[in-house]
């Protein structure tokens, strides 16, 4: 994880890096022409690598030394339980379904924007509830 | 691996927000005689205390999920020992707090549409209601995370780990709206 919080670190310092030579470029340049969007975008671009660079620091901080930051490390080492994952879900295909009736009825009419939350209340609720109810609860 | 996988996607919702942001200083650059004209209806003052509640809400989040993290999912003492509150308690707190601001927009756009800015006025008019507008989509979208979060805590007898990962990234991305927020008010109500 420590190489994961590296790569991310130096992304971010690439785009400030870009975004001093656009800001550079656009005043002595393009005067008559700055916009500051660019500049926006490419500042907010860095903090969205440092963003995960400062969450996986701060977690690498919690957590054994990861195997693949020991160069001496082999691939099994890393094998193991990741998480809950979903084996089988119907419920992200209705979810998106009502999303699409959502936005669609915003553009089109409210009418299809009231079928859309009625599909996609018992949806959200479907889905969030799914691993905690019936045999999951306990 | 939910924490990763919300963070990740926090970071996304930045790229999201700095559209906005662009969008706004392009046309403040571009047509600042708009600004002119309708920075002065805003009433800062009321945002500022709107902008408080939200910023409150976070703490009462923060203190949420340290009981949330302990595994204490009610509260032990009467309803006003809040020194034994659980992670519920706060939760509905916040959630109380959060639909305060949520009302205090409402009534905020309704004033301005009573001034004439709308979402078709002008440009300003358009970016005000994007930018907040989808600020207040997320806050109301939490809102709805919250009540799912505090229903699945009475979906089993045991506060489990997972119902409490659930709770922690909650308010990762309840945090995550309140700074926006932060940034947004700074960029509307105080540079104007």
């Amino acid at each position: 994880m420590r190489y994961s919080v590296k790569l991310f670190t130096v992304l971010g310092v690439f785009f400030v890096v870009m975004s001093a030579i656009y800001t550079f470029w656009g005043l002595n340049y393009l005067p008559d022409r700055f916009e500051p969007v660019g500049i926006v975008g490419l500042l907010l671009s860095a903090l969205f690598f440092w963003f995960i660079a400062g969450y996986l620091h701060v977690t690498e901080r919690r957590l054994d030394p990861a195997p693949e930051d020991d160069p001496r490390g082999n691939i099994e080492q890393i094998q193991g339980d990741f998480g809950f994952f979903s084996p089988h879900s119907w419920w992200p295909l209705v979810l998106a379904f009502s999303a699409a009736l959502l936005f669609l009825g915003v553009a089109m009419g409210w009418w299809i924007f009231a079928i859309g939350a009625f599909i996609g209340v018992p949806a959200l609720i479907g889905w969030t509830f799914e691993y905690f109810k019936g045999q999951h609860a306990n | 691996m939910v924490a990763v996988g919300t963070m990740v996607w926090l970071a996304s919702e930045l790229m999201f927000f700095a559209a906005l942001f662009a969008m706004y200083f392009t046309l403040r650059a571009n047509v600042p005689e708009q600004w002119a004209a309708n920075s002065p209806l805003l009433d800062v003052r009321f945002a500022t205390i709107n902008t408080g509640i939200l910023v409150i809400s976070s703490v009462w989040c923060q203190l949420g999920v340290w009981k949330a993290e302990a595994g204490q999912v009610g509260r032990t003492g009467g309803l006003l020992e809040f020194k034994k509150w659980g992670m519920r308690e706060w939760y509905v707190l916040t959630y109380i707090f959060g639909s305060i601001f949520i009302a205090g927009q409402v009534y905020e756009y309704a004033h301005l549409v009573h001034e004439g800015v709308t979402l078709s006025s002008d440009s300003y008019g358009s970016i005000f209601y994007l930018a907040t507008g989808f600020h207040g989509i997320h806050v109301t979208g939490g809102l709805i995370a919250f009540l799912l979060i505090l229903g699945r805590t009475f979906t089993t007898r045991r506060y489990t780990h997972a119902q409490a990962t659930g709770a922690v990234v909650t308010s990762y991305y309840w945090h995550f709206v309140d700074v926006v927020w932060i940034a947004l008010f700074f960029t509307i109500y105080v540079l104007q």
